[in-house]
C-alpha cells in the first residue's frame, strides 16, 4: 500500500511541473492538467492515509513520517479551499511545491507502522497534532505566497497591482490563520504535558521553538496591523518565519532531543 | 518622565520585549539547560564554560532577568492594551452611533432595499430598527479581539508563573501493597502496578487509592502516563517506574520468615563469615554453546527472563553466582529463595490549587476565542434606509472589501 504514498508523491511533483509550465507559458491547458493530478494526488494521499490509519489502529500523526504526511495534505487542502473560494491560479502555483516538498520530506522517513507509545495515547493527540498540522501548513503556503510575491517583483511587478496585493493580503490571511492554529497547539500541548508529565510547561526544545516560532509571528501580526507594513518585507518576514516552522518541525527532532523524541 | 512612560507603554518597547525573549529562548535551546558544571567544561572550555555559568545561560529561564523580561512584558500589557479598555469600549459606541447616523453613499430601489436586507438577515447581522431604515452590526464583539488577547497573554503568564512555581511536589516510589502517608494525613497506596498488559504491550499502570486523612473521603483509580488521581488538591501522576527483585529469607530451625526487596545493591550477612550480597538484578541473559552468560542490562518492559547477581559468602569464602526465580540457596540453617521480581511505580505527588488551573485554562480559552475575534470577526455596520445604504468597518480590510463589493455588484446586477 506504500504505492499509493509513492503515487501521490509523483502526482503533487507532476501537478507542481505543470503548473510552473502552464505559468511561464501563461496557458490555460498545462494549469488545468496540474490541477487534476493535484486533486489526483490529494485522492491517493486521502486513501493511503485512511489505509494507514486503519491498518494502525490510530490516527496516523504518530511519527516524523505520519506528521509530514499529514502536513502535506493539509497544505493541498488549504490549497484547494483557497482555489476554490479565490479562483486564482497563484494560489495553486504556491501551494503545489509546498506539498510537494513537505511529502517529499516524508519520503526520506522510516515508513514502517510502530506500536505508539503510552505517552501519545491522550485524548489531546488528534487536537495538538491535527492543529499543528493545519498551522504549519497554512504558514508554509504564506510562506510559498512570500517567495512568489518577491519573484514577481523582481520580475518587474508594481507592489500597486492588484494581484501582488491579493498575493500579499491571502498570505497574512494565511499567517492570522496559521498563528490562531499554533497557539492552539501550544495550549493543547500544555495541558496534555501538564496530564502527562505534571508540568504544563518544560522549557523542552520543541516547546521552545513552537514558543520562538508564535514570538516571531506576533511580530509579524503587529506590524501589520498596527505599523501598516505590507508588500516586500511582510514576504520577507514570511519566508524567514518559514525557516522558523521547518526548524521548529524537522530541525527540533533531528538536533535538540527532548521529550518530544519520540515523534523522529 | 512622560517620555519615558510613553516609551514603557508603546508598541516598539513590546516588541523589544518580544525579541529579547525570543533571543533568550534561542540561546536557553541551544546550550544545555541545567546539567553538571564538567559537562558544559567538556562541550566548550574553561574559560567559555565558566562565563556561561557566570551569566546564568546555563540556567537561563530562572535567572532574574528572563524573570524581569516576563515583568516587563506584563507591564507594558497592561500600559499598552488593558488600560486602553475605556477607549476602546468608546470607540464601539461611537461607530454604532455613527452608523446610526450615516449618510447613504448607494442608492436603493424598492426591490435592492429588500433584497440586501434579506442577504444581511442570512448571514446573521443583528438588525435595530430606527426612523426610515434600519442598522445591521455583525462582529461587534471583534472590537474587543485585541484588547482580549492582550488580556489573555497577561493572565496566561501570570497563572502559569503561579502554577509552575507554587506547587509543591514530591517523588515517592511505592512497592504495591504498600502504603504512603503525606504530611497532612493524606494516604496513598498502591493496590497494584504493572508495565506491560495482558497482551504484551507498555501500559506503565498503577491501582492506587487515596483517602484522606479522617478516613472519610477516599478514591481508588488506574493511573497511567496521561490519567493522573485527582484527589482533592493533590495530583498523582505516574512518573517512572522500576523492577525491584525479592528473596524470602527462611531460619529452618524456628520457621522464621522474612521478604526483603532488592532495589539496591544490598548485604545479606547471617554474621561476617555467612550470607550473601544482592549486586543486582538483570532483565534476561543469553547462553552461548559453552555455557557463558551474557546478561542482558536494559529493557524497557517487563523482565522476560530475570536472573540475580549475587556474591554468596559461606566460611569466609566467597563466589560471584547467578540465581534464577525460585531458586534456593541454603547457608548453615539459612536459606535464600530468589522470588519473581515485583514491578513498582515511582509516583510524582503534586500539591496545587485546582483554581489555579482553572485559571489557567481559563486564560487558554480566552486567547483562542480573542485571536478569532481579533482576524475572523471584523465588525460590520450596514446602514439601510428607503433610498440608500451605508457600509462602515472601523478595521476596512481588503479582504472585507473584496468581499463586499462583490456582494454589492451582484446586487446591482441581479436588480
Amino acid at each position: 500500500m506504500n504505492m499509493l504514498f509513492f503515487a501521490a508523491l509523483i502526482a503533487y511533483f507532476a501537478a507542481s511541473a505543470a503548473q510552473f509550465f502552464g505559468a511561464a507559458m501563461k496557458k490555460e491547458g498545462p494549469r488545468k492538467i496540474a490541477r487534476l493530478l493535484f486533486g489526483a494526488g490529494l485522492l491517493l494521499h486521502t486513501a493511503y492515509m485512511v489505509w494507514r490509519g486503519i491498518e494502525a489502529r490510530r490516527v496516523p500523526l504518530a511519527n516524523q513520517f505520519e506528521f509530514a504526511s499529514g502536513f502535506a495534505w493539509a497544505a493541498v487542502v488549504i490549497g484547494f479551499i483557497l482555489y476554490s473560494r479565490l479562483k486564482q491560479q497563484w494560489v495553486m502555483t504556491a501551494a503545489m511545491p509546498a506539498a510537494f516538498l513537505v511529502l517529499s520530506y516524508a519520503a526520506f522517513q522510516p515508513m514502517e507502522i510502530k506500536d505508539i507509545m503510552p505517552a501519545l495515547r491522550s485524548t489531546w493527540f488528534v487536537l495538538h497534532i491535527g492543529s499543528a498540522a493545519f498551522s504549519y501548513a497554512a504558514f508554509a503556503i504564506a510562506g510559498s505566497l512570500g517567495v512568489s510575491y518577491l519573484v514577481q517583483l523582481k520580475k518587474g511587478k508594481k507592489e500597486d497591482d492588484a494581484r501582488m496585493k491579493q498575493i500579499d493580503y491571502l498570505g497574512y490571511r494565511l499567517v492570522c490563520l496559521g498563528f490562531l492554529l499554533l497557539t492552539v497547539v501550544i495550549f493543547s500541548g500544555a495541558i496534555w504535558a501538564e496530564q502527562a508529565w505534571s508540568s504544563w510547561w518544560s522549557w523542552d526544545p520543541k516547546e521552545t521553538w513552537a514558543l520562538i516560532t508564535w514570538i516571531f509571528y506576533a511580530i509579524y501580526l503587529h506590524q501589520r496591523l498596527r505599523l501598516k507594513w505590507q508588500g516586500k518585507r511582510m514576504a520577507w518576514l514570511a519566508v524567514v518565519a518559514v525557516v522558523l516552522v521547518v526548524f521548529t518541525f524537522a530541525g527540533v527532532n533531528l538536533l535538540l532531543p527532548g521529550l518530544h523524541s519520540y515523534a523522529v | 518622565m512622560k517620555k519615558f512612560l510613553r516609551f514603557i507603554r508603546s508598541m516598539k518597547f513590546g516588541m523589544i520585549l518580544l525579541i529579547l525573549v525570543m533571543a533568550l529562548s534561542l540561546a536557553g535551546s541551544l546550550i544545555p539547560q541545567q546539567d553538571k558544571a564538567m559537562r558544559y567544561v567538556s562541550l566548550y572550555g574553561d574559560k567559555t564554560a565558566a562565563l556561561l555559568i557566570g551569566l546564568g545561560a546555563t540556567d537561563i529561564f530562572h535567572t532574574w532577568y528572563f524573570y524581569a523580561l516576563e515583568i516587563l512584558l506584563c507591564l507594558n500589557l497592561v500600559l499598552c492594551s488593558i488600560l486602553r479598555f475605556p477607549r476602546i469600549r468608546k470607540a464601539a459606541a461611537e461607530w454604532q452611533k455613527k452608523a446610526e447616523n450615516a449618510e447613504t453613499d448607494q442608492p436603493l430601489s424598492e426591490g435592492q432595499r429588500s433584497k440586501l436586507e434579506e442577504y444581511l438577515s442570512t448571514r446573521r447581522y443583528g438588525k435595530a430598527a430606527r426612523d426610515g431604515g434600519a442598522v445591521y452590526r455583525k462582529n461587534a464583539l471583534g472590537f474587543y479581539g485585541s484588547f482580549l488577547t492582550h488580556l489573555s497573554i497577561l493572565l496566561v503568564l501570570l497563572f502559569g508563573s503561579l502554577v509552575l512555581l507554587t506547587p509543591d511536589i514530591q517523588d515517592r516510589t511505592l512497592m504495591p501493597g504498600d502504603t504512603l502517608t503525606l504530611d497532612d494525613g493524606t494516604q496513598i497506596t498502591c493496590d497494584s502496578f504493572h508495565i506491560e498488559d495482558e497482551t504484551g504491550k507498555l501500559d506503565y499502570a498503577s491501582v492506587l487509592t487515596a483517602a484522606s486523612a479522617d478516613g472519610k473521603e477516599a478514591k481508588q483509580q488506574e493511573v497511567r502516563v496521561n490519567t493522573p488521581l485527582r484527589f482533592g488538591a493533590y495530583k498523582i501522576y505516574q512518573h517512572t517506574y522500576g523492577t525491584a527483585g525479592q528473596v524470602k529469607i527462611t531460619n529452618r530451625k524456628n520457621g522464621a520468615e522474612d521478604l526483603v526487596t532488592l532495589t539496591e545493591p544490598t548485604n545479606l550477612l547471617i554474621d561476617p563469615m555467612n550470607g550473601v550480597i544482592f549486586n543486582a538484578l538483570y532483565p534476561a541473559y543469553l547462553v552461548d554453546a559453552d555455557g557463558n552468560y551474557t546478561l542482558i542490562t536494559n529493557t524497557s518492559g517487563s523482565y522476560p527472563d530475570p536472573v540475580y547477581d549475587i556474591r554468596s559468602i559461606s566460611g569466609g569464602m566467597s563466589a560471584s553466582m547467578l540465581a534464577f526465580p525460585g531458586e534456593e540457596l541454603v547457608n548453615g540453617d539459612i536459606a535464600f529463595t530468589f522470588l519473581d521480581p515485583v514491578e513498582y511505580p515511582g509516583l510524582r505527588i503534586k500539591h496545587v490549587s485546582p483554581w489555579l488551573f482553572g485559571g489557567l485554562y481559563f486564560s487558554f480559552g480566552l486567547m483562542v476565542l480573542a485571536l478569532y475575534l481579533c482576524f475572523f470577526a471584523v465588525p460590520v455596520y450596514v446602514s439601510v434606509k428607503d433610498d440608500g445604504y451605508a457600509v462602515l468597518s472601523p478595521k476596512i480590510q481588503e479582504g472585507l472589501l473584496i468581499d463586499l463589493r462583490a456582494l454589492l455588484e451582484e446586487k446591482e446586477e441581479s436588480a
